[in-house]
């Protein structure tokens, strides 16, 4: 008993191994949810490889209507072989790392379904984050594997200057993982601020295409475009692992493009950390109830406590399987026209 | 208008950081590429006004059984549902097509005549049946097929690559893009009028045709599939 004045909760924790499992569960969810959909990835196999082929057959026109004695038959610093992995990495990496961060949160905040995430004890920034991870590893397996099965034979794959790259390019593609991840968030948290935002999200979408290299490698612009990209974390995204593949990679060494990666995965979970907080409060729910909480990462573990009561364990706060994120993140959200973009 | 304007940005700096490394592609100059591009804008504004009712037709129509209601009235089916909404970004791409081609077309020094003029709505509305049909034919495909995603996404992601000159490309892909999945006809061939010279002008002149042709190919698919609509019921 420690005075007069007892605070009429104890403080409640949750402690580390029982918030590692938390998160875990959601890896794990969904890749099940993920699972359950797997059917309308098969056409999503037909896409990538249509994207594949399409570039292919382009990069090979641009090629073979080079000058005459161009520099050892390179274009932007890569031969045509160099070229055709560059474009089959590019993609086969973007059906890895793609997610839909942004259109999810964009359309809870706008649906006012966040209330319901507000509420969970949890960081809904850190969930996103392990949904995302947990779709990678269903991606990985039955989508981007499936798409490198048919488009290696057809087109080739040049191997990597060295076979220890192979390894390199997969950690480099998981760092990309995290950073499109953050940027989606960010983007995503938009939808406090802006009435409309699935204008935004289109368009960000198509702008990443661009600059994260996917489209045209930087090798191609001139000298201030690659000066300015080198400065955004896009190019952590696809340009990055790709050039680490081709033994190309941009900066002085192999580890400093690997830094450069989880610098950027790094300061934009921090970012999207300080901005969620921010934005949180900006939240205007259904009925005009504005939320305003009294400590910046309050929202959680005030209602938390409130909901849970006193006698709340660390075991009463798992997260029940049907959580609303895991229904509304693929099945639900904006529409995304004729496009298959979202796959 | 965000997005459009996005998508046309980026589009001109992939064609400029091409088009810097060569002169030109298999023959066409940059100008003329552009063109191309800035024409195909026009039947995918066209078709993007109407395709957002094909777009989600088997979920919205056969699944929540809109569809009964539509057949009580005494109007074409499709025409009901081609005009019970309409995509008004598609104005925006007619607007940015129409600014890119007296863009490049200025570039190029092209002299259009009147001809030139009449004949744009028509080859414009050609390019956009061949769209119609095509997506008309793989949206009718629900009636048989249960599948909600079917085949129109992969098959959307080829028009961005029936944006350039069909020449470059081996003959297979030529061959296909012009006689299997006609694509070829939504940008390049009816354009070749305009840019390709004279030995193009009798192909693109047969662009009403193909659109016609495939439109109606989509148009017979649908009426086979609607004779074979059953309601959900529900």
């Amino acid at each position: 008993m420690n005075g007069a004045g007892a605070p009429a909760l104890p403080r409640w924790r949750r402690g580390g191994p029982a918030t590692v499992a938390l998160y875990l569960q959601f890896v794990r969810l969904a890749f099940l949810k993920m699972l359950a959909y797997r059917l309308r990835y098969y056409t999503g196999v037909v896409s990538y490889t249509v994207f594949v082929a399409g570039n292919y057959f382009l990069f090979s026109a641009i090629y073979a209507s080079r000058p005459e004695g161009a520099e050892a038959a390179r274009l932007g610093g890569l031969t045509l072989a160099q070229m055709i992995a560059y474009v089959i990495l590019s993609w086969a990496g973007r059906s890895f790392t793609f997610n839909n961060i942004d259109r999810t949160l964009s359309w809870q905040v706008s649906k006012g379904e966040i209330a319901v995430q507000l509420i969970k004890p949890l960081h809904v920034q850190t969930m996103m984050l392990s949904e995302a991870l947990g779709e990678a590893a269903f991606r990985f397996l039955l989508f981007t594997l499936p798409i490198l099965v048919v488009v290696v034979p057809l087109f080739g794959l040049a191997p990597p200057p060295h076979p220890a790259l192979y390894g390199w390019t997969l950690l480099s593609f998981l760092l990309a993982l995290v950073v499109n991840a953050q940027i989606n968030f960010l983007v995503g948290c938009l939808a406090f601020y802006l009435k409309n935002v699935s204008g935004v999200v289109r368009a960000k979408m198509i702008m990443m295409e661009f600059l994260t290299g996917v489209l045209v490698p930087f090798t191609f612009f001139p000298g201030w475009v690659q000066t300015v990209v080198a400065w955004l974390p896009f190019q952590a995204v696809s340009y990055v692992p790709v050039m680490i593949y081709l033994g190309q990679r941009p900066g002085a060494s192999l580890a400093g493009a690997l830094l450069l990666q989880a610098a950027w995965a790094l300061g934009l979970s921090v970012l999207g950390r300080w901005f969620w907080n921010r934005s949180v409060r900006h939240v205007t729910l259904q009925g005009g109830v504005r939320w305003r909480p009294r400590r910046p990462q309050g929202p959680c573990c005030r209602a938390a406590r409130a909901a849970c009561g006193a006698g709340c364990t660390s075991r009463g706060a798992r997260p029940r399987s049907s959580s609303p994120t895991s229904r509304s993140s693929s099945s639900r959200g904006w529409p995304t026209g004729w496009t298959s973009w979202s796959t | 208008m965000t997005a459009n304007l996005v998508s046309l940005g980026v589009q001109l700096l992939v064609l400029s950081a091409v088009f810097s490394k060569v002169e030109s592609l298999r023959g066409w100059s940059y100008d003329q590429v552009l063109f191309i591009y800035g024409f195909s804008l026009l039947p995918l504004g066209l078709f993007n006004l109407v395709s957002v009712n094909l777009y989600g037709f088997s979920e919205q129509y056969i699944i929540e059984g809109d569809f009964d209601r539509i057949l009580l009235r005494p109007v074409n089916p499709l025409a009901q549902i081609l005009c019970s909404s309409f995509g008004t970004g598609g104005i925006n791409e007619l607007i940015l097509g129409g600014a890119v081609m007296a863009y490049a077309g200025s570039r190029l020094g092209l002299d259009i005549g009147a001809a030139g003029f009449a004949l744009l709505p028509l080859l414009a509305v050609s390019a956009a049946l061949v769209y119609t049909g095509v997506f008309l034919g793989l949206t009718a495909l629900s009636f048989w097929m249960e599948d909600r995603l079917g085949l129109a996404p992969p098959v959307y992601n080829v028009i961005r690559f029936s944006r350039y000159p069909v020449t470059i490309f081996s003959p297979l892909v030529r061959l296909l893009l012009t006689f299997v999945l006609p694509f070829a006809w939504v940008a390049f061939y009816p354009a070749a009028w305009y840019v390709g010279g004279e030995q193009w002008e009798r192909v693109a002149l047969l662009t009403p045709a193909v659109g016609g042709l495939t439109f109606g190919i989509g148009y017979l698919t649908w009426t086979r599939g609607v004779r074979r609509y059953t309601s959900t019921g529900s």
